[in-house]
């Protein structure tokens, strides 16, 4: 053999030299927690929120061969909303998810199931996508705080078809029911910092239903001085601290 | 020279390099927006319209899921029409390792100073070109234990190329991408530039899947080799140029040759024409065969 083991080392060496190298620039973006800015703190996405028209999680995880069409397809529509998963959840390694919702969002162009070669995505009516469910977050959401805001409707593709709206002295207070697909627009509109939408999947969404809801008639049904405590103690110095926040970002 | 080559006036190893490259490019424009070829080689949508999958994904997409559909069987339906021509063409004009294959080999050819011809034999080349069909037949069943694309999704060099040239963009652009997808398909590629470095030709000759798929074509396709008749000058310079193992002088006085692990690279032709001119890549019929 003319392959000598001098040169094996050498060639191991430079190759593990750059993998060492690349992985060391990107180790700290692998491993950085997401800072927890997110709304909803106690309720987890649940998973990967997919492109829009996957088929049922196991089906589609069996179809889906991470060709990369729908990303690129995605990217050519100039949205660039989905991501390639990575190796947290090694069963998932490969496949599509919309990853960054208050940046990228899904805007339900529906090219990306026209063109998934293997019909892991497929072809349906925006109304009967069912990517995730968005929730509020009504401690930090504006119009639950004594303000009109309602970006999130006015952002969502299905508008009121999806908006339930409650006015009263407490603002105008929007609440997204369960025709909700989970595109996330709303998330990306929001004008609070980091969101007072979060998208979590659909079978994460059955799991806190009913807590949500609880929480939802409770709020419905405070009493006026409970509420002025909660919004003027509790909920309006996050939202400013959130403002802060936001600038910051931004800057 | 085939008759489109010596129309163009070019050489064939040249010929498929500006096949390659132009696939290579049509793929990289997706990137600037343009709508030519989208996607990578495993699965990519053709003009914004035509599906395509390569088809061992798709027969480990298909046992995976252990479902047919519609879908998938019209995407795969354009590839196996190509290869019904071109046989295991893909290989020798369309991969993208061949390429990169060939780079590692002109690299290790200088820093040890041996020419073409002289790639010396490995314990490798003992390795029967069977194997791959055994391998292959496992990664359909892993596929059908675990559900999932396996060979695809994990393994193959053409999803991790692609991989790591969407998540390369994705990275530079800072659009949403986890980096440790470009790491991993990186090292994939990397570890199998390294066996290439170590064992020329292993994967292709016996390991890949894929080419073993395409393989299966030669036995039917209208693309092969064919042989003038005419006095062989028994130089084996065309079994020294081709780096599939074919075994081609022995075969000279039939009447043309489908062997599974020709890549119709055309590098034996090259070489037959120093001497005898007796071999042609041909999609005319040829009898006997
Ligand atoms: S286009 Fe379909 S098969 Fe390809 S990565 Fe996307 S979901 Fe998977
Ligand atoms: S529907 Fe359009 S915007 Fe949404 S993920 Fe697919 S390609 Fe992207
Ligand atoms: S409520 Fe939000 S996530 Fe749901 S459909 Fe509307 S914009 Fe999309
Ligand atoms: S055998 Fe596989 S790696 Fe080699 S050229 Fe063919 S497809 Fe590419």
């Amino acid at each position: 053999m003319d392959f000598t083991r001098r040169d094996f080392l050498k060639l191991s060496v430079i190759a593990g030299g750059a993998l060492t190298v690349s992985s060391g620039l990107y180790l700290p973006r692998i491993f950085a927690a997401d800072k927890e800015l997110g709304p909803l703190p106690g309720i987890d996405v649940g998973g990967l929120i997919r492109p829009p028209g996957a088929l049922p999680e196991r089906e589609f995880r069996s179809k889906c061969i991470s060709c990369g069409v729908c990303v690129n397809v995605c990217r050519v529509m100039k949205y660039d909303a989905i991501a390639i998963a990575g190796l947290r959840d090694l069963r998932n390694f490969g496949t599509p998810y919309i990853k960054e919702m208050r940046d990228f969002p899904c805007y339900l162009c529906m090219e990306c199931p026209k063109h998934c070669p293997t019909g892991a995505l497929q072809k349906i009516e925006k109304e009967k996508v069912t990517m995730g469910m968005a929730l509020i977050d009504f401690g930090l959401c504006f119009g639950w705080n004594g303000d009109i805001c309602l970006s999130c409707s006015k952002a969502c593709p299905l508008g009121a078809l999806v908006f339930d709206f409650h006015h009263g002295t407490w603002g105008n207070q929007p609440y997204i029911n369960e025709k909700c697909v989970g595109c996330g627009l709303c998330v990306r509109y929001c004008p609070l910092g980091g969101s007072a939408v979060k998208v979590v999947t659909r079978s994460q969404y059955a799991i806190v239903k009913e807590d949500y809801l609880i929480k939802f008639k409770r709020l419905m049904a405070m009493p006026d001085e409970e509420r002025y405590a909660v919004v003027y103690g509790q909920n309006l110095p996050e939202i400013i601290a959130r403002g802060r926040l936001l600038e910051r970002e931004h800057r | 020279m085939t008759k489109i080559g010596r129309y163009f006036k070019v050489k064939l190893s040249k010929l498929r390099r500006f096949v390659l490259l132009g696939i290579i490019i049509l793929f990289l424009l997706q990137f600037f927006g343009v709508k030519a070829l989208v996607g990578g080689l495993t699965g990519s949508v053709a003009v914004w319209f035509v599906k395509l999958i390569d088809v061992f994904a798709y027969f480990e997409s298909l046992i995976a899921s252990k479902d047919f559909t519609m879908t998938a069987f019209w995407a795969v339906l354009p590839a196996i029409a190509l290869y019904l021509i071109f046989g295991r063409a893909f290989c020798g004009w369309v991969c993208p390792m061949d390429f990169l294959y060939e780079i590692v080999n002109r690299i290790k050819d200088k820093r040890q100073g041996s020419g073409v011809g002289s790639q010396k034999k490995t314990i490798a080349d003992k390795i029967s070109p069977k194997i791959g069909y055994v391998v292959a037949m496992l990664l359909i069943v892993i596929s059908a234990l675990i559900s999932i694309p396996f060979f695809t999704n994990y393994i193959s060099h053409l999803t991790n190329f692609f991989r790591t040239l969407t998540g390369g963009v994705f990275l530079a652009l800072d659009l949403p991408v986890e980096p440790v997808v470009v790491v991993y398909s990186l090292s994939v590629i990397t570890a199998l530039l390294v066996l290439e470095y170590i064992y020329p030709r292993l994967w292709c000759r016996a390991l890949c899947p894929v080419g073993k798929t395409y393989g299966l074509f030669n036995k039917v396709s209208l693309l092969k080799l064919k042989f003038v008749e005419g006095e062989c000058g028994e130089c084996n310079l065309c079994e020294q140029m081709c780096y599939m193992n074919v075994k081609i002088a022995r075969n000279i006085d039939r009447p043309g040759l489908r062997d599974t692990n020709c890549i119709y690279c055309g590098r034996c032709v090259e070489g037959c024409e120093t001497k005898g001119k007796l071999i042609k890549l041909s999609l005319k019929r040829v009898k006997e065969l």
